[in-house]
């Protein structure tokens, strides 16, 4: 491929940037925004092309660039003194590893990744971090908590850290043979096939607009009724009709089982105990942190004593006596 | 498409260390970020930072799921990935709670203020 379209697309992307780097003018920024986001995922899936790759090497590429932003994210995490950038960092090791389970054909877990992770819990991180930061200086360098400036051992951290790495690398890349498959490509892919037989409404269907006469699913009868027949790689669902005769019906590409129905299926259906076992961990979680939030209110009702010119509470005080002898 | 990434295999990365994926590149990357999320709870004295880093190492722990998972094609892994979620939500929920009462009584995040928690040492 011709090199012209990385080139419009550079042009395409520094016009953009100039447009949002310009003071004033918030349309004109807004509109500068969208030109260099739009110009730089242009670029992103025609670097392949461009780069005259085959399909077979694209993933190595995208993999090679996630996992360099993941680890040098994941390194500016742990040593950025603002606990803010720190968690900003972490959303960005977040998102690449959502690029990376994309790679791996994890598609859901990738975008239940980036709604749960990136957008729920390190919001409540960001959150608590405001809240419970003292007010720093500005943009200085030099500012914030003398805590998160200095580590705690370093050196002997990162000797501990890069032998432990070298330990798991050892063990990864050290092996003689590859660890034993479990089932080969055409095995897990008639797998794939035989997990239609436990999803009735996708089969009722595709039998539904393949067959004229009216043909319906009863749950009673349904495993004797329907099964799912591979040949060769060709899969085809043999059915009995109403009156007693047998058919078969072939089976398009597109009723493969996608992602997110063999991992709603692997769960509800595989691990159902795991399943109510995270629940009831929701559920305990949910009444530990509103017990805990409870304790914050009766904190904030021995502040308004004290703002209304009362007496502390004598529990709190001699609490305070204690734990201070005890120290 | 399922045969597409079917070169998930060790063995082939003395060959063709770049070109070729294999299990042991998503294994590296996991060990990789799990062993900076490690030494980021070790170093670091913010008590929010160091529940980060674990946070951190879930992470690691669900790349190498999920990749054993595509090795071997099957989609426990991305179900396990889904445990962590769960348990990562609960963790961070709790713990951040903790972490705000902490603060109140201290007025610091600062993880050693509370070292009068630990074993006398010597004793």
């Amino acid at each position: 491929m011709d090199l012209s379209l990385l080139y419009s697309t550079c042009v395409l992307g520094a016009v953009g940037l100039y447009l949002m780097m310009r003071p004033g003018k918030g349309a004109i920024k807004w509109a500068g925004g969208i030109v260099a986001l739009a110009g730089g995922a242009w670029l992103l899936a025609k670097l392949p092309d461009a780069l005259a790759m085959s399909p077979e090497t694209r993933p190595q590429v995208f993999f090679w660039v996630f996992a360099v932003i993941a680890v040098a994210a994941a390194g500016r995490m742990i040593t950025h003194p603002k606990p803010v950038y720190s968690a900003l960092y972490f959303i960005m090791v977040v998102l690449s590893s959502a690029a990376i389970f994309l790679l791996l054909e994890a598609e859901f877990i990738a975008f239940a990744l980036v709604i749960v992770y990136a957008g729920a819990i390190l919001v409540t991180y960001l959150f608590v971090i405001m809240l419970a930061q003292q007010a720093q200086g500005g943009d200085d360098p030099t500012a914030g908590s003398e805590y998160d400036r200095s580590p705690r051992e370093p050196a002997a951290a990162a000797v501990v850290g890069l032998l432990i790495l070298a330990m798991l690398s050892q063990s990864t890349l050290g092996l003689a043979d590859d660890p034993p498959m479990q089932k080969s490509a055409t095995q897990a892919r008639s797998e794939q096939w035989r997990e239609l037989e436990q999803m009735p409404g996708k089969l009722q269907a595709f039998l539904d607009t393949e067959i004229e006469d009216e043909f319906t699913l009863g749950w009673a009868d349904y495993p004797d009724m329907v099964s799912i027949a591979i040949d060769a790689s060709v899969a085809a669902v043999r059915y009995t009709a109403e009156d007693g005769t047998q058919a078969t019906a072939e089976l398009p590409e597109s009723m493969l089982p996608d992602n997110i129905q063999r991992v709603g299926l692997a769960l509800v259906a595989k691990f159902p105990v795991s399943l109510e076992v995270a629940g009831i961990i929701l559920l305990m979680a949910m009444f530990g942190a509103v017990v805990l939030a409870r304790r914050q209110i009766e904190l904030g009702e021995d502040e308004l004593r004290q703002t209304a010119g009362m007496r502390r509470l004598p529990i709190d005080s001699g609490q305070e006596e204690d734990s201070g002898g005890a120290a | 498409m399922i045969d597409a990434l079917m070169n998930l295999s060790l063995g082939q990365h003395a060959a063709a260390p770049f070109t070729v994926l294999t299990l042991s590149h998503y294994l590296l990357l996991s060990a990789a970020l799990f062993v900076l999320g490690l030494l980021g709870f070790l170093t670091r004295r913010n008590m929010i930072v160091m529940f980060l880093c674990t946070e951190l190492m879930f992470q690691a722990a669900a790349i190498a799921m999920i990749a054993f998972g595509r090795y071997h094609m099957d989609v426990s892994g991305q179900v396990f990935v889904i445990f962590i979620l769960t348990i990562a939500a609960a963790e961070a929920a709790l713990a951040l709670a903790l972490v705000v009462l902490l603060y109140r009584r201290k007025e610091t995040l600062n993880a050693d203020a509370w070292s009068e928690l630990r074993e006398p040492a010597g004793e």
